[in-house]
């Protein structure tokens, strides 16, 4: 089943009054439960792409679609309360919310849907446990090392139940170790959960993990392979 | 949970808040308490003005006000007495002849109105019996020789039956609280002369006295040095009823003091019978009938449109028309008050804007990740007003706290401004404050600090909403 469906879509930028295409005529469909990784050189284009199926930014041409439905339409407010609800994001240097612990920072989005005290509770406690921070639950993010405060952010990505999880670049400040960790616990939640993962990144671990990537190269798609036997 | 990130939010860097969270303190302490000091002095004026000067309402023969001739008593007495006993909204009452006099004795004169008083009845409705002062005599209490009169320090200044003198008694008493032998030695200069005026004794006291010494000491001594001459004879002359000079010679029985010293310059209570006969009044012949409301202010207007309504010929006046500096005050003072706090709010305002500025700027991306992650506009707009309003709360109720201690304390113990104190009892106000301060400006003052902390929220709110996430997540 689609979760993600590209038409076409393009973004230009104006620069001191240069026009940069940044994604020139990409599509792209993501299934349930995938696993992509897009790689290619710094200003390819695959934040740009990101950040537009994430709803951050609007194509200047083209139509992404997301569970059947356009988000380029969608506008303000509506665009918010869309990511809120399907969208899962993971950021490079982590961005949690320093005043709040990890379980606070986990429970966050769920708060903003308006879930129950309970049920936030719940769900947060057994997504910190997956992610091997039972113990640290009540640590705020200046207490963590930073692949522990990665884990805290794939955790609040996922607490929601997002239809898919939006990942920019997530193991560059991760040492080796901190790295392979936060794969195998995406591996099991992938398998648990059978959430969609997209991780933009230049890390070959992250590469050999995924079971489809695609190379972007000066906005355009240059390779899309799709492995078995990976994950 | 919003509420909770920015009450987190305020502790982040907490130097930062706790500056702005001081700066708020002081202000609120200085505006609470200035407000308490003020009132305080209005409130004394106001309860002077009912319980010493005027009584709530006042019932006069109109003519009586055109001119102020003897002549002109209260018609209808018996019914409007009659009317006023049975009234539910009247405490107490008394009546009073006035009658402009001149007072003379062998040393001064001056010129008072006399006022014809029955003494139990008058302390039903004015405190005048309490103010007497010490060694000045009592209320209508001793036997004199000739009928009493109770004057007032001022006039009895004016008269040359107060006056002023160091001596043995003084000096002893001086080293009892602890002065200076050298304070002391220096007052011997000025020992046992006789100082008939208070601007005499002061310059005395300069002359051989510091500037610091008299600061410290000097309202010591002049109370110590005062002396009263009661049983003073004091002859009055007066234009009786039938429009002759009369004169009457009274002795003085007590002297009192207010904290107006003009209505102290002016004001001499005799017994009403005394008086009456003297000026050849009959009887129930009365120039004004002072009331006492039991709910003060609330029967104000009500009851004095009932008696205006219900007798034609009496002139009706409330405190607030016959004082109407203190009734002006007495009506916009709570505005005022809000005034002075609204002026130190808003000044404290630009502060706490750049305090939040400077708290956005350095979330900058923080902001662009929640509204990435789904936090609405709405939702961001509320969690950085609420840092404001608590920021603001916190200082502001700190500040009240401090300032309601500053006005217990101070409203117990009593400000003594002595070395000011001629100007303010000129001006009718007392020269010791006894600052204080109602609950419901406290209550004013929280709405008005939640409110100033949603103006200043507005700017840097604004700012943090223009942000785009993407440009914001950007950022290192």
């Amino acid at each position: 089943m689609k979760v993600i469906e590209i038409k076409h879509i393009v973004k230009i930028y104006t620069e001191a009054e240069l026009e940069v295409i940044a994604v020139n005529g990409v599509s792209l469909d993501f299934d349930e439960g995938e696993f992509t990784a897009i790689v290619g050189p710094s200003g390819s284009g695959k934040t740009t792409l990101l950040n537009m199926i994430g709803g951050l930014d609007n194509p200047s041409s083209g139509e992404i679609l997301i569970g059947g439905m356009s988000i380029t339409s969608l506008k303000g407010s509506e665009l918010t309360n869309f990511r809120m609800r399907n969208i899962g994001f993971v950021f490079q240097s982590y961005n949690l919310i320093p005043v709040l612990t990890a379980k606070e920072n986990t429970e966050f989005v769920m708060n903003l849907q308006g879930k129950s005290k309970r049920e936030c509770e719940t769900r947060s406690l057994e997504l910190l446990k997956a992610v091997g921070l039972e113990e640290r639950v009540n640590a705020r993010p200046a207490k963590l090392s930073g692949g522990q405060q990665q884990r805290v952010a794939v955790a609040r990505a996922l607490a929601a139940k997002p239809k898919f999880v939006l990942a920019d670049e997530p193991t560059a400040n991760l040492d080796s170790k901190a790295t392979e960790t936060l794969l195998e616990i995406r591996e099991k939640l992938n398998r648990k959960e059978n959430i969609t993962f997209i991780f933009s990144t230049h890390d070959n671990r992250v590469v050999k993990k995924a079971r489809r990537v695609i190379t972007l190269e000066d906005g355009k798609i240059l390779s899309d392979i799709k492995k078995n036997g990976s994950d | 949970m919003i509420a909770s990130i920015a009450w987190k939010n305020v502790w982040r860097n907490k130097p930062r808040s706790l500056i702005v969270i001081c700066s708020i303190t002081l202000g609120t302490v200085a505006g609470v308490f200035v407000a308490g000091l003020m009132n305080g002095w209005v409130d004394q004026r106001i309860k002077d003005v009912i319980y010493t000067q005027m009584s709530h309402i006042k019932l006069r023969n109109p003519n009586y006000l055109i001119n102020e001739e003897s002549q002109y008593t209260i018609s209808d007495y018996q019914q409007i007495t009659s009317f006023i006993d049975t009234a539910s909204e009247v405490k107490n009452w008394c009546s009073r002849l006035t009658i402009m006099a001149m007072a003379t004795t062998s040393r001064g004169s001056c010129g008072l109105i006399l006022k014809g008083i029955d003494p139990e009845n008058e302390k039903r409705v004015s405190n005048i019996q309490e103010l007497i002062l010490p060694g000045g005599g009592n209320y209508f209490g001793e036997q004199t020789k000739l009928p009493p009169v109770l004057i007032g320090d001022k006039a009895a200044e004016l008269l040359r039956i107060k006056s002023f003198r160091i001596d043995d008694r003084v000096l002893d008493s001086l080293r009892k609280l602890q002065l200076p032998e050298t304070t002391i030695n220096k007052l011997k200069q000025i020992a046992d002369i006789r100082f008939v005026t208070d601007r005499k004794f002061k310059k005395a006291l300069n002359s051989c006295l510091t500037s610091a010494e008299i600061r410290k000491y000097g309202p010591y001594i002049i109370d110590l040095a005062k002396y009263y001459h009661p049983k003073a004879k004091i002859t009055f002359s007066f234009t009786n009823a039938k429009g002759e000079l009369s004169y009457q010679t009274f002795q003085v029985c007590g002297i009192f003091k207010t904290s107006n010293s003009t209505f102290d310059q002016s004001s001499a209570f005799v017994q009403s019978s005394v008086l009456s006969m003297a000026a050849g009044f009959g009887e129930n012949a009365f120039h004004e009938i002072a009331i006492l409301l039991k709910n003060g202010d609330s029967d104000l207007i009500p009851f004095s449109e009932k008696l205006s309504n219900t007798f034609n010929n009496a002139n009706v006046m409330t405190w607030k028309k016959m004082a109407p500096d203190a009734g002006l005050m007495a009506d916009f003072m709570n505005f005022y008050y809000f005034m002075i706090m609204g002026i130190i709010f808003f000044a404290l305002a630009f502060g706490i804007i750049n305090t939040m500025m400077m708290a956005i700027l350095e979330r900058i991306k923080e902001l662009g990740m929640l509204m990435a992650i789904g936090m609405s506009k709405r939702k961001v707009f509320s969690m950085i007003m609420l840092e404001t309003v608590f920021l603001t709360l916190i200082g502001s109720i700190l500040g009240m706290l401090l300032g309601a201690a500053l006005i217990g304390i101070t409203g117990r113990v009593g400000l003594n401004f002595a070395s000011i104190a001629e100007g303010f009892e000129a001006i009718g106000y007392s020269a010791v404050v006894y600052p204080s301060i109602s609950s419901s400006f406290f209550i004013g003052v929280t709405v008005m600090v939640i409110v100033i902390g949603i103006l200043s929220s507005i700017i840097p709110a604004r700012k943090a909403l223009k942000q785009n996430p993407v440009e914001s997540l950007r950022i290192e």
